[in-house]
């Protein structure tokens, strides 16, 4: 663990000590090297399914993909930012680099920890550098309001979690995540268990997000940067729900009656948030409610509480976490270029950048749940838990799959295809490092198709 | 007892300058604070009022903090224009109106496209939209044009169709079909019947009269020099260019079109590729003051009439060697023309068309109180000069006044009631409307250098922009005619007008 978050510590002397012409090259390369270690988190050899352990921190089949998927994402956040923000002084690509490597501590050590405690204070700490990134860099006048939805959305929902870890120490003695696995129910006055099931879970319901409390996301997505909404999309969201599945050890007797309506918000939330999608001329915002509703169904997933609904959750979030991250990348490398986000000025792409349409394609076709990438596999493992669950939710879940696979093929279509504008006709050819950025996200993807039992997680 | 009192008001005036107030109220607690009947300080109230002023700013408090308040902690000016925008309009004439009117009708969702329109001035002092004589005619002789005035005359008289607000009053253009009458004489006479066939092709409904017919119809004219006439009978006449101008500007507004009050000091090319240019943020200076903010854009409508010329010279079209296509200038520059209101009782009457002579003059009526409006096309030596709007009465009665009285004896006796002069937004290559996307700048598109009848063409030529900008090329009418590509190669495609 520490040969990690060391070298991630000092990548902020790095980004302070790097000459300018050496800055991004060098913390890219580091980032990309911290990458390559992390994957060693990933073969899991104990049967207690704890390795790396230590007082304070222990990876387990569940966290070890997050973690590698948030290692992963630093050298994407900063191949993304070299270009916008190549025009700042100095000083402030520093900061950025510094807000982004704290922004990734915070996170190792939220999805590593082993007590409760040290994970609540992780998970409060990521929003402060999430913050600070989508108000200081963000685009717009309505950013300050995005930062403030974002803040205070997860705040008044998290606190009510710090009294219920406060209390749980209090009755159990014990916040460890290694010892909460081995409790039996605990006893609790039959009229607190409502408070007790929702002060545990708000957080992050909220987080993932849920339907009804979701107001945040669309806000928060688009108006940050690109670093930010990508670390967004892929592992900020990931945080709820893996804060759910940890926590639900603790709720176990509870949970089958109280998570009726938080299944069938999520479920309904799937539907609205796709139709929402095909309404929508904002691009980021288009991808922003795609992400509301693919976290819909992780969150049902992980309510229902069984093997191959956890199963289902955690490979749609990895693989929700590479796509979602691809797509507000093809999303920015088109806005570098237009200066406009609304689809209707920004079509025939095709035309002008096709290597960059073959990228768009495979992203939104993964974004579709199109076989055999590991979308489909987590998609369809859900689905098949959900109606093991109950058979109408069938309803629900083809009828979103239905919606998602047209959204996502309506963005291709407008992006891509039509008419090429007028002003369209010369932009910059595509970098190569947006190339690299793009191949970066599918290649994991690509990768995960044959050995996907590497982001399985523990419940199988 | 006045005088006690007025020993009161001595004290009471000078408690500023002596240290305290015991002075004064050594005297008033006997009386009372308002024993005077007036209150005399000048500064704070006498009595904290409670309820008035501190309540309500506790209120006003809690209200902003309220979702939904637009209070901000940053205290910066509320005119500004916001950040970003998808389209910039500068210029907020009829045509820029007219313009985001129509981007706004054609996006397929609502708020599909964020649109701001620059005008630098509110009032509208110097703009050609409001200061025209607001005819509309068909009679061109190049088919783009009739097609324009055709369907700008067919939206006017729909208008409330198009630009009809829920729960505002309905749109009055006061639009007056009294038609247009060209004098031709026997020079020109030819050019007149070539015209009138291009301009029945195409659907205009105009009619050729000789003499005789015109002095049947119209018996106050006086036929001596006119070979044949040409008379509009549908969709033709004058209306009010500040009626069309609000209503395209209330409707566009209710769409969500955002109005700002700046000028364009300058613009940001962010990517020079070998072929072209992309603009990407726009500097817009607030007016009487150094503010200015940067707008980040991507595309750009200069539909700023007859100062484009000087707009895009100060965005650095021209400032590459004159013989490549990137330093083409955009040649549109001001000229000024007058319009004088005259009153003559024993004049025409009310079935007075919008008449043009071959000499150049012309006049309509105005109203129904037997005032009419005149004027004449300078000639090319004379044009006036263009640094202010000081009306040259002189003029009147050189040009104008003989060639009037001429036409129409009635005319000998009139007064002059006002007058006042105007832009031509004047194409110096060939007086006509420009419109279209810019060659080497990719993302900026004309729509100016109408030069004297792009009010009339407004409604049309809107539509046409926005269908270029949003389809990406003509879709009702095939506009390619009035592109810049003309200016480049050097191709002008003159009216054939008989004056």
């Amino acid at each position: 663990m520490l040969k990690i978050l060391i070298p991630t510590l000092l990548l902020i002397p790095t980004s302070w000590l790097a000459k300018a012409k050496w800055l991004w090259p060098t913390t890219l390369l580091h980032s990309f090297i911290i990458t390559l270690f992390s994957l060693a988190w990933l073969k899991n050899t104990t049967e207690t399914n704890w390795s790396t352990l230590n007082p304070y921190m222990a990876t387990d089949p569940l966290s070890s993909p997050l973690l590698t998927l948030t290692c992963c994402l630093l050298p994407l956040m900063i191949l993304a930012s070299q270009n916008h923000l190549a025009q700042d002084p100095l000083v402030r690509q520093r900061i950025y680099i510094t807000l982004l490597v704290t922004l990734q501590l915070s996170l190792i050590m939220a999805f590593a920890a082993t007590e409760l405690t040290m994970f609540y204070v992780m998970f409060e700490t990521s929003l402060i550098p999430t913050l600070i990134l989508i108000t200081r860099w963000g685009n717009q006048m309505e950013r300050l309001n995005a930062g403030t939805y974002f803040l205070f959305y997860t705040l008044a929902s998290s606190l009510p979690l710090l009294i219920t870890l406060l209390a749980f120490q209090n009755k159990t003695g014990t916040l460890s995540l290694l010892i909460i696995q081995l409790l039996g129910p605990i006893p609790i006055s039959p009229y607190v268990n409502i408070i007790w099931w929702t002060t545990s879970l708000l957080a992050f319901l909220v987080k993932m997000p849920l339907y009804g409390v979701h107001l945040w996301l669309p806000k928060a997505h688009v108006e940050a940067p690109i670093a930010g909404s990508m670390i967004l999309a892929a592992v900020l969201l990931k945080l709820g729900g893996y804060g759910m599945m940890r926590l639900m050890l603790i709720l176990s007797p509870l949970a089958k009656e109280l998570c009726y309506p938080f299944i069938i918000l999520a479920l309904w939330g799937v539907l609205m948030t796709s139709s929402i999608c095909l309404g929508q001329t904002d691009l980021k915002s288009l991808i922003a409610y795609s992400s509301v509703s693919h976290m819909g169904l992780v969150a049902a997933a992980i309510l229902i509480q069984t093997p191959w609904g956890l199963t289902g959750a955690l490979i749609l979030m990895i693989a929700h976490g590479l796509t979602s991250s691809a797509l507000f990348c093809l999303a920015n490398t088109n806005y570098e270029r237009t200066h406009t986000r609304t689809m209707i000025l920004t079509r025939g792409s095709q035309m002008i950048l096709p290597l960059m349409a073959t990228w768009w394609l495979i992203t939104c076709l993964a974004n579709l749940a199109l076989p055999p990438l590991p979308n489909l596999m987590g998609e369809l493992i859900i689905i098949s838990a959900l109606l093991g669950w109950s058979w109408w939710t069938i309803i629900f879940t083809g009828a979103g799959a239905l919606i998602t696979a047209t959204y996502s093929l309506y963005m291709y279509l407008m992006t891509q295809r039509g008419p090429v504008p007028n002003h369209m006709i010369s932009m910059n050819p595509s970098h190569s490092r947006e190339h690299l950025l793009l191949t970066l996200h599918l290649l994991p993807l690509l990768l995960l198709v044959f050995k996907p039992t590497t982001i399985w997680g523990s419940a199988y | 007892m006045s005088a006690w009192r007025r020993l009161h008001v001595k004290v009471r005036r000078a408690h500023g300058l002596f240290t305290s107030r015991r002075v004064t109220e050594q005297y008033t607690w006997m009386y009372g604070p308002s024993t005077l009947g007036q209150n005399l300080s000048t500064g704070k109230p006498l009595r904290n009022d409670f309820f008035k002023a501190q309540l309500a700013a506790m209120r006003k408090k809690a209200a902003d903090a309220l979702p939904g308040s637009s209070w901000s902690p940053f205290d910066i000016n509320p005119n500004l224009p916001p950040e970003r925008a998808d389209i910039v309009i500068i210029g907020g004439g009829v045509m820029g109106w007219s313009i985001a009117y129509w981007l706004k009708q054609k996006e397929r969702v609502r708020e599909g496209v964020k649109v701001i329109v620059v005008e630098r001035d509110l009032t509208y002092s110097q703009a050609s939209t409001v200061l025209s004589a607001g005819g509309i005619r068909q009679q061109f002789s190049l088919p783009e044009n009739i097609h324009l005035s055709l369907a700008s005359a067919d939206f006017m008289r729909n208008i409330n169709e198009h630009l009809g607000v829920l729960n505002e009053d309905p749109v009055d253009l006061q639009f007056n079909q009294s038609g247009y009458l060209f004098l031709a004489s026997e020079e020109v006479a030819h050019i007149m019947e070539e015209n009138y066939s291009t301009q029945r092709q195409v659907g205009a409904k105009v009619t050729l009269l000789s003499p005789t017919q015109l002095k049947e119809k119209f018996p106050w004219i006086n036929t001596d020099g006119v070979a044949l006439a040409s008379y509009g009978l549908e969709n033709e006449g004058w209306f009010d260019p500040w009626s069309l101008l609000n209503a395209f500007r209330r409707k566009a507004m209710s769409m969500g079109v955002i109005q700002c009050c700046g000028e364009v000091t300058g613009a940001v090319a962010c990517s020079v590729v070998h072929d072209g240019i992309t603009a990407c943020v726009e500097q817009v200076q607030m007016p009487k003051g150094l503010e200015y903010q940067m707008v980040e854009c991507a595309i750009v409508v200069n539909a700023a009439g007859a100062f484009s010329g000087k707009l895009a010279e100060m965005l650095g079209i021209s400032s590459n060697p004159k013989d490549t296509i990137a330093g083409t200038p955009v040649p549109v520059e001001p000229r000024k023309r007058y319009i004088y209101v005259v009153h003559c009782p024993d004049g025409p009457g009310l079935d007075t068309p919008f008449l043009i002579d071959y000499s150049g003059m012309y006049f309509r009526r105005e109203g129904l109180g037997g005032n009419y409006i005149t004027g004449a096309s300078p000639k090319e030596a004379d044009e006036p000069d263009t640094s202010n709007l000081e009306v040259d009465h002189q003029f009147f009665e050189d040009s104008v006044w003989p060639r009037l009285a001429y036409r129409v004896p009635a005319f000998e006796k009139l007064k002059v009631t006002s007058a006042w002069a105007g832009f031509y937004d004047y194409n110096t290559f060939d007086q006509n409307g420009i419109i279209g996307d810019h060659p080497v700048i990719n993302n900026m598109y004309f729509a100016t250098g109408f030069s004297g009848h792009g009010l009339q063409q407004s409604p049309a030529a809107g539509r046409a922009v926005a269908e270029l900008i949003l389809d990406g090329n003509f879709k009702t009418l095939d506009m390619r005619g009035l592109g810049f590509r003309r200016i480049m190669a050097q191709e002008p495609i003159l009216e054939r007008n008989i004056l």
